[in-house]
């Protein structure tokens, strides 16, 4: 791994607009760098500028420490070569002539030389996985095998440094993986140095080494992707809201945008600022949540095992949430934090989850904590097979339903008795405690 | 799927080669054709005798024909056809390559110097010439004759002229087909209003110019032939090598600039030598029409869109095309020749018509419309 670029608070203008200010940032071989950004942040100027095409207004792009600008032409392409997101159609070509096409640099100005590297656009093409095609014409192709006879093109320049400006725009999901794999092979297995501009956070935190997010002309983050990709970052440079996760296996972060609802009047009136605590677990609570967490409540949940379906729902949400250890009976503490939770929500929803010893002494905090009028039970379906607890789950859900307590089903009664006044729902439903 | 092996050796090479072939048989054809009726096997064995110089046996026509007649016709066959038709074939071969690398430039098969305007600069330069001299040769100070060689310089020059605004179109990356045409359009209208006023003050002009307008093979003689062929050789040449970088012109000329070309100066040199190339057929054989467009139509269709192949063989496909108007000019109408111009016209305007309107909306270039 070698430095191969850097880049000194560049600046590039057009006319009177400043597309880059001041970026500085280094590039080394064998990385593979997403650059990110927001449509107009400057992606595609600084790989203009980069291959010539922009003119630096200040500062310094040096290449294995030559001035890359005062490269001559021909120079320059053996060192830089580009993909850009458009291109002109071109002519009637067979693949083949097209891939060709990347060895220019290396064939003299006018005067033909033969190519000093005859495997070259073997190995673009192998590397591209276009071997299949050469013999096909290039108006002829998918968007898919387009973009990867485009990328080969590319490869067959043999360049250390590689630009790549939205290979995957326009590809279905699977070869945008593919194109991604390839190029991710270039700079690993090839020692090159790859930058691929992608508007995919996601695919960007998956393939890339690292990611550098542009947003109006200025560098705003560059680090590997565990360290660039947060909430924070999408709503400030690209003014959405979105949920952090992680994938299970290899942990790598991606982000959910959040989407407002699909159905159903958004936020309830009423609804900001009311705090509702919701048990749960299992997956009985997913769509509780959701609903209420759209409808404006002021959600707080538990207490629920690490790894629960329900846990990670209200962790994605950004829920105040008591967890406790799977498959283990509430400790002292853990029953404390519930029982604050408890105590200090208007409405308390337990969901129909299957209740058995661990998760019983939820139930009985609820209980404990009183107030019976304020509790909304979901109702649970058929006869006990969700009670595990011999019984003792219905008599406390009994218990409470004699004390005040409403059962109900579905969420959208649910939704409505949280919107209906105080007094009015426990005195209608409550016989005596 | 692709093509096959086959036709892939027929574009590379057997179509190339029959068009080579055809284009020698035209030349050896074409003289035998004209308005003075000579048998062709008398025709045929003038030809032999002059290209091998008698050395190898044979005769002319003198053992079949009375001496005087057969020396007339030797004069007519060698001293006339024979440099007509090389004429025809340099012009032809001129204006063929010129269209070719001009639709190299503008990537935009439509590109054609006469159809640019690039040839109406030829005729002005002439009859400016003329006006020029006019009063030397009423002095006496110059003669009709010597006013006449000065008057193919003097094309040239002019034909230099809208090379520049062609030029200027170029690197203003216009290629959409109407603003290229409306050019030429522009060109020829601004130059034909400068001729008419230099036809008001000098009566005699129009004798002496309209052979340029019209178009013919009337100053063919081997000295002029011998000039025509070597400018076409060093800026011919000159273009054919640029075949490379004009196909990657093809991709945009950003593009192009990342493979290593510098697309600016490739279009400025491909325009100033196609300019050239056009001057030189235009000031020894006058405006003749479309032969820069249906010249690299057809090698296209022949061996593909591969520049380093379509602008030699353009060259090779403008001769032929126009050494068969040629002959088509000089016996359509018994004991007339009819200038060149009007059966290039007639089949060039048809053909550009034809692909002016065959081309639907998704068939044209993303810069064709814009």
């Amino acid at each position: 791994m070698i430095e191969l670029v850097e880049l000194d608070q560049l600046v590039a203008r057009y006319g009177d607009t400043t597309a880059l200010r001041s970026v500085s940032l280094r590039l080394r071989t064998g990385e593979l760098v997403a650059l990110a950004g927001p449509n107009g942040s400057g992606k595609s100027t600084l790989f203009r500028v980069i291959v010539g095409l922009v003119p630096m207004a200040e500062g310094r792009a040096t290449l294995a420490g030559r001035p890359l600008l005062a490269l001559p032409f021909l120079t320059r392409a053996q060192q830089v070569s580009w993909m850009p997101q458009e291109e002109a159609e071109g002519d009637d070509l067979e693949v083949g002539d097209y891939v060709r096409y990347g060895r220019n640099p290396y064939l003299g100005s006018l005067l033909p030389e033969p190519d000093p590297d005859p495997g070259a656009v073997e190995r673009a093409l192998s590397a591209s996985g276009t071997q299949e095609l050469v013999r096909r014409n290039v108006r002829q192709l998918s968007g898919g095998e387009r973009q990867r006879v485009r990328l080969a093109r590319v490869l067959a320049q043999e360049t250390p440094l590689v630009l790549l400006d939205e290979p995957t725009a326009h590809l279905d999901i699977a070869h945008q993986l593919e194109v991604l794999e390839r190029v991710r092979a270039v700079a690993h297995r090839m020692d090159r140095c790859v930058v691929v501009a992608l508007h995919d956070l996601n695919l960007a935190a998956r393939f890339a080494d690292r990611i550098i997010v542009l947003s109006h002309g200025q560098k705003v983050a560059d680090g590997v992707p565990d360290a660039v990709l947060s909430t924070s970052l999408l709503r400030q440079v690209w003014g959405v809201e979105a949920e952090l996760r992680r994938g299970t296996r290899e942990r790598v972060p991606y982000l959910i945008p959040r989407l407002p609802p699909v159905e159903g009047p958004t936020p309830e009136k009423g609804a900001r600022g009311r705090r509702v605590h919701v048990v749960a677990g299992g997956g009985s609570g997913q769509e509780i949540l959701r609903r209420l967490f759209d409808a404006g409540y002021d959600l707080t949940v538990g207490a629920l095992p690490l790894f629960d379906s329900d846990s990670e729902l209200a962790e994605e949400l950004g829920l105040p949430l008591v967890l406790e250890v799977p498959f283990a009976p509430l400790s002292a503490e853990t029953l404390a934090r519930l029982a604050t939770l408890l105590s200090r929500a208007e409405f308390v929803v337990v969901a129909a989850f299957p209740v058995g010893p661990t998760n019983l002494a939820n139930l009985e905090a609820v209980e404990r904590t009183g107030e019976a009028g304020r509790v909304l039970l979901m109702a649970q379906r058929g006869e006990p097979p969700w009670d595990y607890t011999g019984g003792r789950a219905t008599a406390v859900r009994a218990r409470l339903l004699r004390a005040g307590a409403r059962e109900l089903t579905g969420t959208s009664e649910l939704l409505g008795a949280l919107s209906e006044p105080r007094g009015q729902a426990s005195e209608g439903q409550g016989p005596t405690a | 799927m692709g093509p096959s092996l086959r036709s892939r050796l027929l574009r590379a090479t057997a179509r190339p080669i029959l068009l080579l072939l055809g284009l020698l048989g035209l030349v050896l054809f074409s003289p035998l054709i004209g308005p003075v009726p000579i048998p062709w096997q008398q025709g045929l064995s003038i030809l032999f005798h002059q290209t091998t110089g008698g050395f190898l046996g044979g005769s002319d026509c003198s053992g079949m024909v009375p001496a005087p007649r057969c020396a007339i016709w030797v004069e007519i066959v060698w001293g006339a056809r024979v440099p007509a038709v090389l004429l025809a074939v340099l012009v032809g071969a001129a204006l063929g390559l010129s269209g070719g690398a001009l639709q190299g430039v503008f990537r935009n098969p439509l590109a054609d110097p006469f159809l640019l305007g690039l040839s109406s600069g030829a005729t002005l330069g002439a009859a400016a010439a003329f006006a020029v001299t006019f009063g030397l040769v009423s002095a006496g100070k110059l003669s009709g004759g010597e006013q006449a060689l000065l008057l193919p310089g003097a094309a040239f020059a002019g034909g230099l002229v809208p090379g520049l605004v062609v030029l200027l179109a170029a690197l203003r990356r216009t290629r959409a087909t109407g603003t290229l045409l409306l050019t030429g359009v522009s060109l020829n209208f601004l130059f034909s209003a400068a001729l008419s006023i230099m036809m008001l003050y000098y009566q005699r002009i129009d004798i002496q110019v309209t052979f340029w307008l019209l178009g013919g093979f009337t100053l063919a003689n081997w000295t002029n032939d011998g000039l025509v062929l070597s400018v076409l050789l060093v800026a011919g040449l000159a273009i054919v090598l640029h075949g490379r970088v004009l196909n990657l012109l093809q991709l945009g000329e950003e593009v192009a600039q990342s493979l290593g070309s510098d697309p600016p100066r490739v279009i400025r040199r491909v325009v100033l030598l196609a300019t050239v190339t056009t001057a030189i057929a235009v000031a020894f054989a006058g405006i003749i029409g479309f032969v820069g467009l249906v010249g690299p139509h057809i090698v296209r269709r022949m061996v593909g869109f591969d520049y380093r192949r379509v602008l030699p063989l353009s060259a090779a496909a403008g001769a032929a095309f126009l050494l068969v108007a040629w002959d088509v000019a000089q016996v359509v109408i018994p004991n007339v020749v009819i200038p060149v111009g009007i059966p290039t016209a007639v089949v060039g305007s048809m053909f550009f018509l034809y692909l002016l309107y065959r081309r639907t909306p998704s068939s044209g270039r993303p810069g064709a419309s814009g």
